[in-house]
């Protein structure tokens, strides 16, 4: 079973791949409509509306969250870095 | 690359620590815990730990991360074929009883815990929010009438969850809060749901 890159989710069916694609190592929920991966913006905005959506979260406590949480993920290794800009919210 | 036996022999006692510190942390506590204590219950010396670890905080968000992946996705392979919200409430059960004793140490520490610890409380409430997210989106979420945030459902059965995993002394004190309640816990929950949806 693989792990998704980009948010660590079990992938254990087709239907949790991208068109179904199990070459892919990015779940459905990280790929766009045309499925390709999402990018790091992308993901980020996601993963803070998802905490605040359905944990109710403070916008910037969920904001913090995701940032740390997809630190953790192989696909946005070194990410950050590259994008280490004050955050506006 | 083929590992040598040192290599492999480091591995195992690192296995062995993280193990032992998850059986520790259940059985005293996490912020209770010193380094003492899992040296001598694994068996091995004090210096070997900082072989390992570079501190006991490290430790502990090493162990946090680990089990709370375990517990993440064992919520996530039970809530897999859930097919309604009841069977997720009870698949969510079921993968914290299996991990009771250290689950409800989290529940009672994690704000005290390293902020590497707070993260993996996250995810494994993540994954739980997630799936629950998606089984009520398909069984009420069309005809929601009850003007309940989805957020609020969800917190209001983790605070139920966590209130009687917290208090399991008063509750349960053989240690068993999860599988006494189990059942009294999401009959309870889905009628005040679904009477809440009746009345308006």
């Amino acid at each position: 079973m693989k792990l998704c890159i980009a948010c660590g989710m079990p992938m254990t069916k087709p239907a949790d791949y991208p068109l179904g694609d199990e070459s892919k190592d990015y779940c459905i929920y990280c790929a766009r409509p045309d499925g390709s991966m999402q990018s790091y913006p992308e993901k980020l905005e996601g993963t803070t509306d998802f905490l605040i959506r359905t944990q109710g979260l403070d916008r910037q406590a969920a904001h913090a969250a995701a940032i740390r949480t997809l630190a953790q993920l192989p696909a946005w290794q070194g990410i950050q870095k590259t994008m280490d800009t004050p955050s506006g919210d | 690359m083929k590992k040598t036996v040192r290599e492999l022999q480091k591995e195992q006692t690192k296995e062995l620590l993280l193990k032992t510190a998850y059986e520790v942390f259940s059985k005293k506590g996490i912020m209770n815990t010193r380094v003492s204590d899992i040296a001598q219950a694994a068996g091995v010396s004090h210096g070997t730990i900082f072989v390992h670890f570079r501190s006991l905080e490290a430790m502990i968000e090493e162990v946090v991360a680990l089990y709370g992946q375990k517990i993440a996705m064992r919520t996530h392979v039970l809530a897999q074929s859930s097919g309604s919200l009841s069977d997720l409430l009870h698949a969510h059960l079921g993968g914290i009883m299996e991990f009771e004793p250290f689950y409800t140490r989290l529940v009672i520490e994690n704000r005290l815990l390293p902020p590497g610890a707070r993260d993996s409380w996250i995810s494994i409430q993540s994954a739980v929010s997630f799936h629950f997210s998606l089984v009520y989106e398909r069984e009420f979420g069309h005809n929601d009438r009850s003007g309940i945030l989805l957020h609020m459902l969800f917190n209001m059965w983790m605070g139920l969850v966590h209130y009687y995993l917290q208090n399991g002394d008063l509750f349960a004190p053989e240690g068993n809060v999860i599988g006494r309640y189990q059942d009294i816990l999401v009959d309870s929950y889905l009628k005040l749901l679904k009477g809440g949806r009746a009345e308006k």
